[in-house]
């Protein structure tokens, strides 16, 4: 998979069409809003989905610390759908939790989304500093340098009479807000409130292609 | 007629009526009654003008008057379109009352008050009329089976509408759970003339059936438009002879102008209004307007109050629109069915004919309006082809069935095979259609305790309801009729109708577009509205809309091959169609009705293969795409491929020189399951499957859902099913439906299994005359949706880099 370079906070990025971004100085990779076992809470409501998603997210995210041996990975938030969620996971996807959090530290920034369900070995705090970036689910007024989820940012993209909506790496000079890493998840346009106003004008756009990341 | 004394019906209590008429009843109406009497199912095949729908009620009307104080609902007529069952009443109420007669009548549709429906399940009418989608509603209901314990006769009215799609299975299914509840129940199905009669006996009724048909057809006036101008090498909008479809329209007192897509019905309007120096009354009609907008025009249609409306099949069926003098249809007619139920609209009266003229918007056209000209002339209809019912619908029955009450899993089976389409349903997929309804029916058990019904303790083979809460989500998604993503368009407070949204999201603020006859300017979007005003601007788009493509019927097809063939038959035709023909006969060759034509020629450093299959749009696209495929494997390098009804024409870098090789079935077995992949096609059905059979829901109670997400979470759910249980029932269900609707397979199968010897491969140095309206259809480029997606986001990177001076970003 080949990687598109974001440059935010005087520091050096890589986008993945996996929806990973990954800080290469530090080996630390950040993934957003996994939302596993959204399936299951649909099924509460007798939507009965398919009921693969969070064996296929979590598959995604533990091939990806494989291949990049990261020693931190970092949540910003949303990884559980709902306090039903844990019910999804198989007995293989406890067994994983159990190992990968042996070689590479799991932090858990608690999104909306995160109930107070614990997964052992993985951390969950309220926000999260590395240097002068805080890595919250939900931007905050301040002015540090900030890298977020919780929006699902997609872009559409017309072009030669044709529309395609993407979902997409976007930031301004303060802020980076990572796609959704979930399978099962949708997106909120970025040319629409709240995340116009939350941008700005100043942005870059990085639609995440199948086999890369492009940026606009 | 001669008054027969033998005639059973003079004793009829609407006997009077028909005397006071100084009518006398048809021959096919004394049959009917007799068989129907007997205790036989029948279908009645009789033209319009010949009181269908009074041979429907004859039995009846009869039974109601003659068992004593029948109380409660005694027959259930089901009509295609809610605007007809109005008529229906209408024609019903005239002897009725007249008469005095002791009978109740009343419709029942989705614009039935929630009031009136109440009352009528507390105290049913005698007759009930209604519409596949509200009959399966009332089965729903948990008293279906005392409502309906007495019920004497269904009458299905235009049963040819019915044959071979999902509303008929579902119908279908409907009609034997009522002969369930009414073991006496007697099926009385009224038709168009259709020319497999049989299968529409087969479809409706039981064993002991009869067919009754009154064959009696005055022929239609039909002819081509003489045009001074020349007719087209190509395109579709008849522009060339506007001035004389426009003299058409004036020389008669009423006229309507079918085309064959609604962005067609736009233009044809904006460019009659643009040259209407008479001041002549014109109104268009079609499918997306607004049903008060549609409505107005077809009052003032049987009023007299216009002089000609542009219309689409939105027009085709149903009311007796007053003195409609003359049809004008632009464009293919595509079947011969069709055009017939087309012309007909022009004249309700047995003994008077219709009159049609054809305008022929190019040069195949031409000659397909020829043809279906000769097939009426000789009475030759096209054949519908009944189907295998599909899946979706079963699951949405069986969700009903279950709303109704607690059900044996054996016994619904038993029930649901008696449904013609699904004589042949396995019992294995039926079992996973009740799983789906319970819980998805996932090999991974994740839902056990989110179930939607579920077994008895005592008795396994019982299902019921785990909540009563599940029917209204039933009710919210029940019938097969799936919209495309639609938009509202409103222009101030006023509602004009639906525009796809793939069409707005081209827009831009500013942008101005044809719809419902106005010149608009797009304004904004929001929620799932879009705000107009009008403009004055003169460039302005069309909506074009997907879907409803009709292909070219077989039958049709051969009778344009025939006059194609053979020099004998273009006499008449204008001088450019006749040396059209010669031309092609001189450079290449036209094949005779039997044959297999390929041509081949270079053009601008490319290679062209041109295959004239005739065999519809639908199967010649899948074609297209399966020799693309099938080329790339030898190495022609092919470049892309534009198809129509007639013809494939593929280009590429290096001539295809055993292409013939390819016309084989093995082309199936190894593209096939590509094709549907990539061009989205089992996707978009997928869609449909999964609401039909309620997997997922139309729209969220207090969740303004916009159609575009319903369709990108179906697309989610595909993609995870197709890699994780590819064996789904959906899944399979979908890939049924794509083989069914979609590509054609039949006829597929018939090109890709013809005798070699019957193929003339003829090497060209240049392009052929009767290629030349195809290759001038290439337009657009032939990438899959995952290509395209790639493709676009590569060339705008590209632009942007040369803009920007920067070679390359990795």
């Amino acid at each position: 998979m080949s990687s598109q370079l974001i440059k935010f906070a005087n520091e050096e990025f890589y986008a993945y069409p996996n929806s990973a971004l990954y800080w290469k100085k530090l080996n630390i990779i950040i993934v957003a809003d996994l939302h596993l076992g959204k399936s299951i809470s649909f099924a509460k409501q007798k939507q009965f989905l398919p009921p693969y998603d969070t064996k296929e997210t979590l598959t995604k995210l533990f091939n990806c610390i494989n291949e990049y041996g990261p020693s931190k990975l970092i949540i910003v938030g949303d990884l559980l759908h709902d306090m039903f969620s844990v019910q999804s996971f198989q007995d293989r996807d406890h067994e994983n939790f159990n190992k990968y959090t042996k070689k590479t530290e799991f932090i858990w920034v608690k999104g909306n989304h995160d109930s107070n369900v614990e997964i052992n070995g993985v951390s969950k705090v309220l926000d999260y500093k590395v240097n002068e970036i805080i890595f919250n689910h939900i931007p905050i007024k301040t002015k540090n340098f900030q890298i977020c989820g919780h929006y699902h940012p997609k872009v559409k993209i017309s072009h030669r009479g044709k529309s395609i909506y993407k979902s997409s790496f976007v930031n301004n000079d303060k802020l980076l807000i990572l796609p959704s890493f979930g399978t099962l998840t949708g997106g909120l346009n970025i040319d629409k409130e709240p995340l116009k106003d939350l941008l700005g004008k100043n942005i870059n756009i990085f639609p995440v292609g199948s086999e890369k990341v492009y940026k606009l | 007629m001669n008054i027969d004394k033998t005639n059973p019906l003079l004793l009829h209590p609407l006997n009077p009526w028909i005397e006071k008429k100084k009518w006398s009843w048809f021959e096919h109406q004394i049959e009917t009654f007799k068989a129907v009497k007997k205790g036989f199912d029948v279908v009645v095949f009789a033209p319009t003008g010949a009181g269908k729908t009074l041979t429907g009620f004859i039995n009846p009307i009869e039974d109601l008057l003659t068992s004593k104080k029948f109380k409660g609902l005694h027959t259930i007529y089901i009509s295609p379109l809610k605007s007809l069952a109005n008529d229906i009443v209408r024609n019903l109420e005239k002897p009725i009352k007249d008469l005095d007669l002791k009978i109740t009548f009343e419709v029942r549709s989705g614009d039935t008050t929630a009031y009136k429906k109440q009352k009528q399940k507390r105290r049913p009418p005698n007759i009930i009329i209604t519409t596949p989608e509200s009959l399966a509603l009332l089965n729903s209901y948990e008293d279906a089976k005392i409502f309906f314990q007495n019920l004497k006769f269904i009458i299905i009215d235009e049963i040819h509408t019915f044959l071979d799609n999902k509303r008929a299975d579902l119908l279908s299914l409907n009609i034997e759970r009522l002969q369930t509840y009414s073991p006496h129940l007697q099926r009385i199905g009224l038709s168009a003339t259709l020319k497999n009669k049989q299968d529409a006996k087969k479809w409706l009724c039981r064993k002991k059936s009869k067919i009754i048909s009154f064959e009696h057809s005055t022929l239609p006036k039909i002819k081509i438009l003489k045009s001074k101008e020349r007719i087209p090498w190509s395109g579709h909008m008849a522009t060339y002879a506007i001035n004389e479809i426009y003299k058409e329209i004036t020389n008669s007192k009423l006229s309507i102008i079918f085309v064959n897509t609604r962005a067609q019905a736009e233009y044809m309007f904006k460019n009659l209004w643009l040259i209407n120096k008479k001041k002549k009354r014109i109104a268009v009609h079609h499918g997306s307007l607004e049903q008060n907008l549609r409505l107005k025009v077809e009052t003032n249609l049987s009023k007299g109050l216009i002089d000609c409306v542009v219309a689409t099949s939105s027009l085709e069926l149903g009311l007796d629109y007053g003195d409609v003098e003359k049809i004008i249809q632009v464009g293919a007619p595509k079947g011969v069915n069709r055009l017939l139920q087309r012309v007909g609209r022009s004249n309700h009266n047995l003994n008077t004919p219709s009159k049609a003229v054809l305008v022929p918007t190019n040069r195949f056209e031409f000659i397909e309006s020829k043809a279906a000209i000769e097939e009426i002339k000789k009475g030759n209809l096209d054949k519908i082809e009944l189907k295998e019912g599909s899946l979706d619908v079963v699951a949405q029955h069986i969700f009903a069935t279950a709303c109704s009450g607690s059900f044996n899993i054996n016994d619904l089976y038993l029930e649901i095979i008696k449904a013609y389409p699904y004589n042949n349903l396995l019992k294995k997929d039926y079992v996973q259609l009740v799983k789906l309804i319970q819980d998805g029916g996932y090999i991974l058990k994740n839902y056990d305790q989110f179930r939607r019904i579920q077994q008895e303790k005592d008795n396994k083979n019982i299902y019921r309801l785990v909540n009563r809460r599940e029917t209204r989500k039933y009710r919210m998604n029940v019938g097969t009729i799936i919209e495309n993503p639609m938009l509202k368009i409103k222009l101030g407070t006023k509602t004009l109708g639906n525009i796809e949204e793939i069409f707005i999201q081209n827009l831009s603020q500013g942008d101005s577009f044809i719809f419902a006859g106005k010149v608009l300017e797009f304004l904004s979007m929001k929620n799932n509205l879009v705000q107009v005003k009008k403009s004055n601007s003169k460039i302005s788009k069309i909506p074009s809309y997907s879907g409803g493509r009709m292909p070219l019927s077989t039958n049709l097809a051969k009778s344009v091959r025939k006059l194609i063939s053979s020099k004998d038959n273009w006499k008449e035709y204008p001088s450019q169609i006749k040396e059209w023909l010669d031309r092609q006969n001189l450079i290449s060759v036209l094949p005779k009705k039997d044959e297999f034509l390929i041509e081949q020629f270079p053009r601008k450093k490319n290679y062209y293969t041109v295959i004239y299959s005739f065999a519809g749009w639908h199967s010649n696209q899948t074609l297209g795409f399966l020799l693309l495929r099938g080329m790339k494997e030898l190495k022609y390098k092919p470049l892309g491929f534009v198809a129509n009804d007639y013809a494939i024409i593929l280009w590429s870098l290096d001539e295809a020189t055993e292409i013939i090789k390819l016309l084989n079935i093995n082309l199936i077995e190894r593209h096939l399951e590509n094709y549907l992949e990539e061009t989205s096609i089992v996707k978009r059905l997928f869609r449909d499957n999964a609401i039909i059979s309620c997997l997922i829901e139309r729209r969220l109670p207090g969740m303004e859902k916009t159609g575009k997400q319903v369709l990108f979470s179906s697309d989610l759910i595909y993609s995870v099913l197709k890699k994780n249980e590819p064996n789904h029932i959906l899944l399979q269900s979908s890939y049924d439906d794509a083989k069914k609707n979609m590509i054609d397979y039949d006829r597929l199968i018939r090109i890709l299994t013809i005798n070699n010897k019957k193929i003339i491969l003829k090497k060209l140095k240049t392009i052929s005359p009767l290629a030349v309206p195809i290759i001038l259809e290439i337009n657009r480029e032939n990438l899959s949706k995952k290509d395209t997606d790639q493709y676009i986001l590569e060339d705008l990177e590209k632009e942007i880099l040369k803009e920007a001076n920067v070679q390359s970003i990795n």
